[in-house]
Protein backbone atom coordinates (compact mmCIF):
# COMPACT_ATOMS: atom_id res chain seq x y z
CA UNK A 1 0.00 0.00 0.00
CA UNK A 2 1.76 3.36 -1.07
CA UNK A 3 1.81 6.11 1.45
CA UNK A 4 -1.43 8.00 -0.13
CA UNK A 5 -3.58 5.35 0.43
CA UNK A 6 -2.26 4.06 4.45
CA UNK A 7 -2.84 7.78 4.48
CA UNK A 8 -6.33 7.83 3.28
CA UNK A 9 -7.26 4.03 5.61
CA UNK A 10 -5.37 5.87 8.01
CA UNK A 11 -7.74 8.74 8.39
CA UNK A 12 -10.80 6.60 7.54
CA UNK A 13 -9.63 4.47 10.81
CA UNK A 14 -9.17 7.62 12.80
CA UNK A 15 -12.86 9.03 12.21
CA UNK A 16 -14.68 5.36 11.59
CA UNK A 17 -17.91 7.31 12.91
CA UNK A 18 -17.69 10.53 9.91
CA UNK A 19 -16.37 7.68 7.34
CA UNK A 20 -19.29 5.20 8.73
CA UNK A 21 -21.95 8.41 8.15
CA UNK A 22 -20.72 8.96 4.46
CA UNK A 23 -20.34 5.28 3.67
CA UNK A 24 -24.16 5.14 4.56
CA UNK A 25 -25.22 8.21 3.16
CA UNK A 26 -23.59 7.66 -0.02
CA UNK A 27 -25.02 3.86 -0.05
CA UNK A 28 -28.77 5.26 0.35
CA UNK A 29 -28.44 7.22 -2.75
CA UNK A 30 -27.32 4.57 -4.84
CA UNK A 31 -29.71 2.54 -3.81
CA UNK A 32 -32.20 4.59 -4.29
CA UNK A 33 -30.26 5.68 -7.71
CA UNK A 34 -30.38 1.58 -8.90
CA UNK A 35 -33.64 1.32 -8.17
CA UNK A 36 -34.79 4.19 -10.21
CA UNK A 37 -32.73 2.81 -12.78
CA UNK A 38 -34.07 -0.49 -12.96
CA UNK A 39 -37.66 1.33 -12.56
CA UNK A 40 -36.95 3.37 -15.34
CA UNK A 41 -35.97 0.22 -17.45
CA UNK A 42 -39.04 -1.44 -16.63
CA UNK A 43 -41.36 1.74 -17.42
CA UNK A 44 -39.57 1.89 -20.84
CA UNK A 45 -40.31 -1.90 -21.47
CA UNK A 46 -43.76 -1.27 -20.33
CA UNK A 47 -44.66 1.64 -23.26
CA UNK A 48 -42.04 -0.17 -25.63
CA UNK A 49 -45.00 -3.17 -25.11
CA UNK A 50 -47.69 -0.95 -25.87
CA UNK A 51 -46.52 0.62 -28.23
CA UNK A 52 -45.57 -2.66 -30.15
CA UNK A 53 -48.44 -4.74 -29.16
CA UNK A 54 -51.35 -5.37 -31.92
CA UNK A 55 -53.36 -2.21 -32.01
CA UNK A 56 -54.37 -1.25 -35.40
CA UNK A 57 -57.36 -3.29 -36.99
CA UNK A 58 -57.99 -2.59 -40.48
CA UNK A 59 -61.16 -4.29 -41.01
CA UNK A 60 -61.96 -5.30 -44.52
CA UNK A 61 -64.90 -5.22 -47.04
CA UNK A 62 -67.18 -8.60 -47.76
CA UNK A 63 -66.11 -8.08 -51.73
CA UNK A 64 -62.67 -8.10 -51.48
CA UNK A 65 -59.92 -10.69 -53.68
CA UNK A 66 -57.11 -12.52 -51.78
CA UNK A 67 -55.11 -10.42 -54.34
CA UNK A 68 -55.92 -7.12 -52.85
CA UNK A 69 -55.84 -8.14 -49.51
CA UNK A 70 -52.15 -9.85 -50.05
CA UNK A 71 -51.21 -6.64 -51.90
CA UNK A 72 -52.37 -4.28 -49.16
CA UNK A 73 -51.02 -6.50 -46.26
CA UNK A 74 -47.66 -6.39 -48.55
CA UNK A 75 -47.62 -2.99 -48.57
CA UNK A 76 -48.29 -2.91 -44.82
CA UNK A 77 -45.55 -5.01 -44.39
CA UNK A 78 -42.49 -2.84 -46.24
CA UNK A 79 -43.60 0.45 -43.99
CA UNK A 80 -41.06 0.94 -41.70
CA UNK A 81 -43.78 2.17 -39.34
CA UNK A 82 -45.58 -0.96 -38.82
CA UNK A 83 -44.54 -4.05 -38.08
CA UNK A 84 -46.19 -7.65 -37.08
CA UNK A 85 -49.33 -7.70 -40.02
CA UNK A 86 -51.40 -10.44 -39.65
CA UNK A 87 -54.44 -11.50 -41.55
CA UNK A 88 -57.63 -12.40 -39.60
CA UNK A 89 -59.91 -14.87 -41.71
CA UNK A 90 -63.73 -14.41 -40.99
CA UNK A 91 -63.48 -17.42 -39.19
CA UNK A 92 -60.50 -16.97 -37.17
CA UNK A 93 -62.50 -14.33 -36.27
CA UNK A 94 -65.36 -15.85 -35.21
CA UNK A 95 -63.14 -18.17 -33.74
CA UNK A 96 -61.48 -15.21 -31.50
CA UNK A 97 -65.09 -14.20 -30.66
CA UNK A 98 -65.85 -17.83 -29.19
CA UNK A 99 -63.03 -17.59 -27.21
CA UNK A 100 -63.94 -14.14 -25.92
CA UNK A 101 -67.62 -15.31 -24.95
CA UNK A 102 -66.59 -18.41 -23.50
CA UNK A 103 -67.95 -18.01 -20.44
CA UNK A 104 -71.73 -17.61 -22.07
CA UNK A 105 -71.84 -20.05 -25.08
CA UNK A 106 -75.29 -18.83 -26.10
CA UNK A 107 -73.38 -15.78 -27.93
CA UNK A 108 -71.27 -17.85 -29.97
CA UNK A 109 -73.84 -19.93 -30.97
CA UNK A 110 -76.11 -17.47 -32.17
CA UNK A 111 -73.44 -15.88 -34.58
CA UNK A 112 -71.83 -17.67 -37.95
CA UNK A 113 -68.75 -16.76 -39.87
CA UNK A 114 -70.86 -14.14 -42.47
CA UNK A 115 -71.35 -11.46 -39.86
CA UNK A 116 -67.66 -10.97 -38.90
CA UNK A 117 -65.15 -8.89 -41.21
CA UNK A 118 -61.78 -10.37 -42.35
CA UNK A 119 -59.21 -7.63 -41.09
CA UNK A 120 -55.50 -7.15 -41.08
CA UNK A 121 -54.32 -6.60 -38.04
CA UNK A 122 -50.87 -4.77 -36.88
CA UNK A 123 -48.67 -3.25 -34.38
CA UNK A 124 -46.60 -0.04 -34.69
CA UNK A 125 -42.68 0.50 -33.96
CA UNK A 126 -43.88 3.69 -32.07
CA UNK A 127 -47.39 4.87 -30.90
CA UNK A 128 -47.01 8.50 -32.39
CA UNK A 129 -47.55 7.17 -35.87
CA UNK A 130 -50.41 5.86 -35.15
CA UNK A 131 -52.98 8.72 -36.14
CA UNK A 132 -51.22 8.86 -39.65
CA UNK A 133 -51.04 5.11 -40.44
CA UNK A 134 -54.97 4.94 -39.42
CA UNK A 135 -55.85 7.87 -41.85
CA UNK A 136 -53.89 6.30 -44.59
CA UNK A 137 -55.51 2.85 -44.16
CA UNK A 138 -58.88 4.16 -44.26
CA UNK A 139 -58.28 5.47 -46.98
CA UNK A 140 -57.40 2.23 -48.77
CA UNK A 141 -60.25 0.90 -50.92
CA UNK A 142 -60.67 -2.69 -49.86
CA UNK A 143 -60.75 -0.97 -46.42
CA UNK A 144 -64.32 -0.85 -44.57
CA UNK A 145 -63.41 0.88 -40.98
CA UNK A 146 -60.58 0.85 -38.71
CA UNK A 147 -60.25 0.22 -35.22
CA UNK A 148 -57.15 0.86 -32.60
CA UNK A 149 -57.52 -1.24 -29.58
CA UNK A 150 -54.81 0.30 -27.09
CA UNK A 151 -56.47 1.25 -24.16
CA UNK A 152 -55.86 2.30 -20.68
CA UNK A 153 -58.61 3.70 -18.57
CA UNK A 154 -61.40 4.21 -21.11
CA UNK A 155 -59.74 6.73 -23.35
CA UNK A 156 -61.71 8.37 -25.78
CA UNK A 157 -58.74 9.16 -28.54
CA UNK A 158 -55.62 7.44 -30.01
CA UNK A 159 -53.97 10.96 -28.93
CA UNK A 160 -55.28 10.08 -25.25
CA UNK A 161 -53.92 6.68 -24.98
CA UNK A 162 -50.25 8.01 -25.90
CA UNK A 163 -50.67 11.18 -24.07
CA UNK A 164 -51.57 9.18 -21.03
CA UNK A 165 -48.39 6.38 -21.35
CA UNK A 166 -46.52 9.34 -21.89
CA UNK A 167 -47.07 11.46 -18.57
CA UNK A 168 -47.14 8.45 -16.80
CA UNK A 169 -43.55 7.69 -17.47
CA UNK A 170 -42.60 10.86 -18.01
CA UNK A 171 -44.06 11.62 -14.19
CA UNK A 172 -41.92 8.68 -13.12
CA UNK A 173 -38.86 9.70 -14.86
CA UNK A 174 -39.09 13.25 -13.57
CA UNK A 175 -40.22 12.69 -10.01
CA UNK A 176 -37.40 9.39 -9.58
CA UNK A 177 -34.91 12.22 -11.39
CA UNK A 178 -35.95 14.59 -8.85
CA UNK A 179 -35.29 12.43 -5.78
CA UNK A 180 -31.83 11.23 -6.91
CA UNK A 181 -30.69 14.36 -7.98
CA UNK A 182 -31.92 14.93 -4.05
CA UNK A 183 -30.10 12.83 -2.54
CA UNK A 184 -27.11 13.10 -4.65
CA UNK A 185 -26.94 16.65 -3.72
CA UNK A 186 -27.19 15.53 -0.28
CA UNK A 187 -24.39 12.95 -0.28
CA UNK A 188 -22.41 15.13 -2.27
CA UNK A 189 -22.69 17.94 0.81
CA UNK A 190 -21.75 15.14 3.19
CA UNK A 191 -18.64 14.56 1.41
CA UNK A 192 -17.60 17.90 1.03
CA UNK A 193 -18.21 18.30 5.19
CA UNK A 194 -16.29 15.05 6.12
CA UNK A 195 -13.68 15.87 3.97
CA UNK A 196 -13.36 19.56 5.17
CA UNK A 197 -13.18 17.68 8.75
CA UNK A 198 -10.20 15.39 7.25
CA UNK A 199 -8.21 18.23 5.76
CA UNK A 200 -8.89 20.53 9.23
CA UNK A 201 -7.38 17.50 10.85
CA UNK A 202 -4.40 16.52 8.59
CA UNK A 203 -3.53 20.60 8.62
CA UNK A 204 -0.13 19.77 10.61
CA UNK A 205 0.63 16.73 7.93
CA UNK A 206 -0.05 19.33 5.31
CA UNK A 207 2.44 21.77 6.52
CA UNK A 208 5.27 18.92 7.23
CA UNK A 209 5.01 17.67 3.58
CA UNK A 210 4.63 20.90 2.48
CA UNK A 211 7.92 21.53 3.82
CA UNK A 212 9.56 18.85 2.89
CA UNK A 213 8.88 19.20 -0.64
CA UNK A 214 5.48 17.69 -1.10
CA UNK A 215 4.04 18.50 -4.55
CA UNK A 216 0.39 19.88 -4.73
CA UNK A 217 -1.07 16.66 -6.11
CA UNK A 218 1.21 14.70 -3.49
CA UNK A 219 -0.82 16.12 -0.30
CA UNK A 220 -4.26 16.81 -2.34
CA UNK A 221 -4.76 12.62 -3.40
CA UNK A 222 -5.07 10.88 0.13
CA UNK A 223 -7.98 13.08 0.26
CA UNK A 224 -9.00 12.29 -3.30
CA UNK A 225 -8.70 8.52 -2.72
CA UNK A 226 -10.39 8.77 0.97
CA UNK A 227 -13.46 9.97 -1.63
CA UNK A 228 -13.09 8.06 -3.93
CA UNK A 229 -13.15 4.88 -1.02
CA UNK A 230 -16.30 6.35 -0.08
CA UNK A 231 -18.35 6.82 -3.08
CA UNK A 232 -17.13 3.44 -4.29
CA UNK A 233 -18.53 1.42 -1.13
CA UNK A 234 -21.72 3.43 -1.68
CA UNK A 235 -21.97 2.37 -4.67
CA UNK A 236 -21.34 -0.90 -4.47
CA UNK A 237 -23.64 -1.35 -1.20
CA UNK A 238 -26.50 0.45 -2.73
CA UNK A 239 -25.55 -1.59 -6.05
CA UNK A 240 -25.50 -5.14 -4.45
CA UNK A 241 -28.37 -4.35 -2.33
CA UNK A 242 -31.02 -3.61 -5.30
CA UNK A 243 -29.72 -6.28 -7.09
CA UNK A 244 -30.15 -8.93 -4.08
CA UNK A 245 -33.70 -6.70 -4.01
CA UNK A 246 -34.45 -7.18 -7.47
CA UNK A 247 -33.56 -11.03 -7.80
CA UNK A 248 -35.96 -11.85 -4.72
CA UNK A 249 -38.41 -10.17 -6.37
CA UNK A 250 -38.10 -10.95 -10.05
CA UNK A 251 -39.74 -14.40 -10.38
CA UNK A 252 -43.18 -12.05 -8.60
CA UNK A 253 -42.45 -9.90 -11.16
CA UNK A 254 -42.22 -11.64 -13.78
CA UNK A 255 -45.07 -13.45 -13.17
CA UNK A 256 -47.33 -10.51 -12.24
CA UNK A 257 -46.42 -8.87 -15.26
CA UNK A 258 -47.02 -11.75 -17.37
CA UNK A 259 -45.90 -11.32 -21.08
CA UNK A 260 -45.08 -7.75 -20.11
CA UNK A 261 -41.08 -7.81 -20.07
CA UNK A 262 -40.83 -5.65 -17.32
CA UNK A 263 -37.11 -7.80 -16.39
CA UNK A 264 -35.06 -9.70 -18.74
CA UNK A 265 -35.98 -13.18 -18.65
CA UNK A 266 -32.46 -14.03 -19.75
CA UNK A 267 -29.74 -14.15 -17.01
CA UNK A 268 -27.23 -12.54 -19.50
CA UNK A 269 -29.22 -9.76 -20.26
CA UNK A 270 -30.50 -9.19 -16.58
CA UNK A 271 -27.03 -9.60 -15.52
CA UNK A 272 -25.56 -7.14 -18.56
CA UNK A 273 -28.13 -4.25 -17.73
CA UNK A 274 -26.76 -4.83 -13.92
CA UNK A 275 -23.87 -4.55 -15.02
CA UNK A 276 -23.98 -1.31 -17.06
CA UNK A 277 -26.12 0.75 -14.09
CA UNK A 278 -23.24 -0.47 -12.13
CA UNK A 279 -20.44 1.12 -14.10
CA UNK A 280 -22.43 4.41 -14.70
CA UNK A 281 -22.92 4.85 -10.99
CA UNK A 282 -18.97 4.33 -10.84
CA UNK A 283 -18.26 6.85 -13.27
CA UNK A 284 -20.55 9.43 -11.81
CA UNK A 285 -19.81 8.57 -8.64
CA UNK A 286 -16.00 8.78 -9.00
CA UNK A 287 -17.08 12.21 -10.97
CA UNK A 288 -18.66 13.42 -7.73
CA UNK A 289 -15.26 12.06 -5.78
CA UNK A 290 -12.94 14.02 -7.39
CA UNK A 291 -15.04 17.44 -7.67
CA UNK A 292 -16.45 17.00 -4.17
CA UNK A 293 -12.38 16.59 -2.55
CA UNK A 294 -10.92 19.08 -4.32
CA UNK A 295 -13.78 21.60 -3.40
CA UNK A 296 -13.35 20.59 -0.05
CA UNK A 297 -9.48 21.28 -0.57
CA UNK A 298 -9.97 24.51 -2.40
CA UNK A 299 -11.99 25.71 0.57
CA UNK A 300 -9.58 24.59 2.92
CA UNK A 301 -6.81 26.48 0.85
CA UNK A 302 -8.60 29.89 0.95
CA UNK A 303 -9.36 29.51 4.77
CA UNK A 304 -5.54 29.78 5.13
CA UNK B 1 26.24 28.59 -2.45
CA UNK B 2 23.89 30.43 -0.44
CA UNK B 3 24.09 34.28 -0.23
CA UNK B 4 22.01 36.82 2.33
CA UNK B 5 22.57 40.62 0.80
CA UNK B 6 21.16 43.19 3.65
CA UNK B 7 17.98 41.18 4.52
CA UNK B 8 15.44 42.44 6.76
CA UNK B 9 12.48 40.47 8.33
CA UNK B 10 9.72 41.85 10.63
CA UNK B 11 6.74 40.45 12.34
CA UNK B 12 4.55 43.13 13.18
CA UNK B 13 6.13 45.45 15.31
CA UNK B 14 9.49 43.22 16.19
CA UNK B 15 11.90 42.66 13.62
CA UNK B 16 13.65 39.25 13.43
CA UNK B 17 16.45 40.44 11.15
CA UNK B 18 17.91 43.95 10.26
CA UNK B 19 20.26 43.97 6.88
CA UNK B 20 21.41 40.52 7.72
CA UNK B 21 24.31 39.82 5.04
CA UNK B 22 27.01 36.85 4.74
CA UNK B 23 27.74 33.93 2.36
CA UNK B 24 28.14 30.58 3.14
CA UNK B 25 30.11 28.27 0.35
CA UNK B 26 28.93 24.96 -1.14
CA UNK B 27 30.42 21.82 1.38
CA UNK B 28 30.97 24.33 3.95
CA UNK B 29 29.75 23.92 7.96
CA UNK B 30 28.84 26.59 9.62
CA UNK B 31 27.08 27.76 12.97
CA UNK B 32 24.63 30.18 13.36
CA UNK B 33 24.36 31.19 16.81
CA UNK B 34 22.94 33.14 19.29
CA UNK B 35 20.23 33.42 22.25
CA UNK B 36 16.80 32.66 21.81
CA UNK B 37 15.11 35.33 19.75
CA UNK B 38 18.15 36.58 18.00
CA UNK B 39 16.64 35.32 14.52
CA UNK B 40 18.34 31.50 13.67
CA UNK B 41 15.49 30.33 12.88
CA UNK B 42 14.18 32.83 11.19
CA UNK B 43 17.66 32.64 8.49
CA UNK B 44 16.49 29.13 8.31
CA UNK B 45 12.69 29.55 7.62
CA UNK B 46 13.86 32.35 5.36
CA UNK B 47 16.42 29.53 3.55
CA UNK B 48 13.71 27.62 3.00
CA UNK B 49 11.26 29.97 1.87
CA UNK B 50 8.46 29.19 4.56
CA UNK B 51 8.57 33.25 4.93
CA UNK B 52 9.50 35.51 2.56
CA UNK B 53 11.87 38.58 4.03
CA UNK B 54 10.71 42.22 3.85
CA UNK B 55 13.69 43.94 1.64
CA UNK B 56 16.70 42.34 0.53
CA UNK B 57 17.78 39.27 -1.95
CA UNK B 58 18.20 35.31 -0.65
CA UNK B 59 19.94 33.74 -3.01
CA UNK B 60 20.48 29.59 -2.99
CA UNK B 61 22.60 27.95 -5.60
CA UNK B 62 22.24 31.08 -7.49
CA UNK B 63 18.86 31.02 -7.13
CA UNK B 64 16.83 33.96 -6.25
CA UNK B 65 14.65 32.63 -3.58
CA UNK B 66 11.86 35.02 -4.25
CA UNK B 67 11.62 34.52 -7.47
CA UNK B 68 10.90 30.73 -7.03
CA UNK B 69 7.34 30.31 -8.79
CA UNK B 70 4.87 27.76 -6.16
CA UNK B 71 5.33 25.46 -8.70
CA UNK B 72 9.14 24.88 -8.31
CA UNK B 73 8.81 25.55 -4.56
CA UNK B 74 8.27 21.28 -3.90
CA UNK B 75 11.59 20.63 -5.93
CA UNK B 76 13.47 23.29 -4.48
CA UNK B 77 12.88 22.18 -0.80
CA UNK B 78 13.57 18.25 -1.95
CA UNK B 79 16.80 19.52 -2.30
CA UNK B 80 17.02 20.47 1.53
CA UNK B 81 17.10 18.16 4.64
CA UNK B 82 15.83 19.93 7.16
CA UNK B 83 15.64 18.86 10.85
CA UNK B 84 12.77 21.51 13.03
CA UNK B 85 13.15 22.66 16.05
CA UNK B 86 9.36 21.34 16.79
CA UNK B 87 10.86 18.10 15.05
CA UNK B 88 7.56 18.14 13.10
CA UNK B 89 6.81 14.39 12.98
CA UNK B 90 3.70 12.74 11.97
CA UNK B 91 2.64 11.29 15.38
CA UNK B 92 -0.11 8.64 13.71
CA UNK B 93 2.86 6.95 11.66
CA UNK B 94 5.77 5.05 13.08
CA UNK B 95 9.62 5.95 13.09
CA UNK B 96 9.91 4.34 10.03
CA UNK B 97 7.26 5.32 8.24
CA UNK B 98 7.99 8.99 9.14
CA UNK B 99 11.65 8.66 7.07
CA UNK B 100 9.69 7.07 4.41
CA UNK B 101 7.42 9.61 4.06
CA UNK B 102 10.65 11.75 2.95
CA UNK B 103 11.85 9.12 0.00
CA UNK B 104 7.81 8.86 -1.41
CA UNK B 105 7.58 12.75 -1.36
CA UNK B 106 10.83 12.27 -4.17
CA UNK B 107 8.94 9.82 -5.70
CA UNK B 108 11.58 6.97 -5.10
CA UNK B 109 10.64 3.65 -5.91
CA UNK B 110 9.41 1.56 -2.60
CA UNK B 111 12.17 -1.04 -3.36
CA UNK B 112 14.86 1.26 -2.46
CA UNK B 113 12.87 2.56 0.92
CA UNK B 114 13.87 -0.56 3.55
CA UNK B 115 17.98 -0.38 2.71
CA UNK B 116 17.95 3.63 2.86
CA UNK B 117 15.70 3.81 5.71
CA UNK B 118 17.58 1.36 7.56
CA UNK B 119 21.00 3.41 6.71
CA UNK B 120 19.88 6.32 7.93
CA UNK B 121 18.79 4.50 11.40
CA UNK B 122 22.01 2.77 11.59
CA UNK B 123 23.50 6.48 11.58
CA UNK B 124 21.22 8.59 14.35
CA UNK B 125 21.57 4.86 16.53
CA UNK B 126 17.56 4.32 15.66
CA UNK B 127 17.33 0.92 14.29
CA UNK B 128 15.37 -0.60 17.27
CA UNK B 129 12.92 2.06 17.58
CA UNK B 130 12.19 1.79 13.64
CA UNK B 131 8.76 0.28 14.87
CA UNK B 132 7.44 2.71 17.27
CA UNK B 133 5.61 5.94 17.28
CA UNK B 134 7.14 9.33 18.15
CA UNK B 135 4.45 9.00 21.49
CA UNK B 136 6.70 6.11 22.83
CA UNK B 137 10.37 7.91 21.84
CA UNK B 138 12.35 10.37 23.84
CA UNK B 139 12.95 13.65 23.10
CA UNK B 140 16.29 12.98 22.16
CA UNK B 141 15.10 10.51 19.77
CA UNK B 142 12.31 12.23 18.37
CA UNK B 143 15.01 14.93 17.34
CA UNK B 144 17.18 12.25 15.86
CA UNK B 145 14.11 10.79 13.80
CA UNK B 146 13.82 14.47 12.65
CA UNK B 147 17.74 14.23 11.39
CA UNK B 148 17.09 10.45 10.22
CA UNK B 149 14.13 12.01 7.95
CA UNK B 150 16.57 15.15 6.49
CA UNK B 151 19.16 12.90 5.39
CA UNK B 152 17.52 10.04 3.77
CA UNK B 153 17.26 12.31 0.72
CA UNK B 154 20.37 12.28 0.40
CA UNK B 155 20.47 16.17 -0.01
CA UNK B 156 22.25 19.10 -1.36
CA UNK B 157 21.83 21.45 1.82
CA UNK B 158 21.20 20.62 5.63
CA UNK B 159 19.46 22.68 7.94
CA UNK B 160 18.92 22.12 11.48
CA UNK B 161 17.73 24.01 13.84
CA UNK B 162 18.81 23.31 17.31
CA UNK B 163 19.74 19.62 16.27
CA UNK B 164 20.82 18.90 20.02
CA UNK B 165 18.23 21.09 22.36
CA UNK B 166 16.82 17.60 23.65
CA UNK B 167 20.39 15.67 24.09
CA UNK B 168 22.55 15.27 26.73
CA UNK B 169 26.02 15.64 25.69
CA UNK B 170 26.99 12.33 24.47
CA UNK B 171 24.11 12.08 22.27
CA UNK B 172 24.73 15.32 21.02
CA UNK B 173 28.27 14.84 20.29
CA UNK B 174 26.95 11.47 18.56
CA UNK B 175 24.55 13.98 15.99
CA UNK B 176 27.38 16.32 15.87
CA UNK B 177 29.50 13.52 14.23
CA UNK B 178 26.62 12.58 11.75
CA UNK B 179 26.50 15.98 10.28
CA UNK B 180 30.02 16.34 10.31
CA UNK B 181 30.48 13.14 8.35
CA UNK B 182 27.60 14.11 6.14
CA UNK B 183 29.65 17.33 5.41
CA UNK B 184 32.40 15.72 4.78
CA UNK B 185 30.85 14.01 1.65
CA UNK B 186 30.52 17.77 0.45
CA UNK B 187 26.91 18.36 1.95
CA UNK B 188 26.68 21.88 3.10
CA UNK B 189 25.60 22.02 6.56
CA UNK B 190 24.28 25.45 8.56
CA UNK B 191 22.98 24.50 11.87
CA UNK B 192 21.71 27.10 14.32
CA UNK B 193 21.97 26.44 18.28
CA UNK B 194 22.80 27.73 21.32
CA UNK B 195 24.92 25.26 22.96
CA UNK B 196 28.54 26.65 22.91
CA UNK B 197 30.61 23.41 24.24
CA UNK B 198 29.00 21.93 20.64
CA UNK B 199 30.37 24.98 18.92
CA UNK B 200 33.82 25.32 20.37
CA UNK B 201 33.83 21.89 20.27
CA UNK B 202 33.44 21.23 16.69
CA UNK B 203 35.92 24.23 15.58
CA UNK B 204 33.33 25.43 12.70
CA UNK B 205 32.92 28.53 11.07
CA UNK B 206 30.15 30.51 13.12
CA UNK B 207 27.88 33.13 12.46
CA UNK B 208 27.24 34.99 15.89
CA UNK B 209 23.43 36.80 15.76
CA UNK B 210 22.22 38.62 18.79
CA UNK B 211 18.59 40.81 18.05
CA UNK B 212 18.52 40.17 14.12
CA UNK B 213 21.97 41.31 13.33
CA UNK B 214 25.19 39.39 12.64
CA UNK B 215 27.57 40.58 15.86
CA UNK B 216 30.73 38.42 14.59
CA UNK B 217 31.52 36.09 11.87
Amino acid sequence: MNYQTKSAVTSIKRFPYQSLAAIFLLTITFLVVTILSVVSYSSGKIIKYFETRPQIIAFLKDNTTTETVSALQHKLQNDLRIKEVKYVSKEEALSIYKDATIDNPLLGELVNPSIFPASLEFSLNDLSFAQAIIDEVKSEAIVDSVGFTASLGGEKSLGDVVERLRKITLYLRLGGGFFALLLVGTSFLVLVITLGMRIASRKEEVKILDLIGAKKSFIKKPIIIESVIYVVSGVILGWLMTLIMILYIAPSAINYFGEIPVLPKNPLMFFSIFGIILLSELVVGILLATIGSNLALSRASHKK
Amino acid sequence: MIKFNKVTKTYGDVTALKDVSFEVKDGEFVFLMGPSGAGKTTILKLILKEILPNSGEIKVGGTDVAKISEKELPLFRQKIGCVFQDFKLLNERTVEENIEIALAVLGIQESKWKERVAKVLKMVGLESRKSLFPSQLSGGEIQRVSLARALVVNPDLILADEPTGNLDWEKADEIMEVLEKINKEGKTVIVATHNKEIVNKMKKRIIKISSGKIIKE
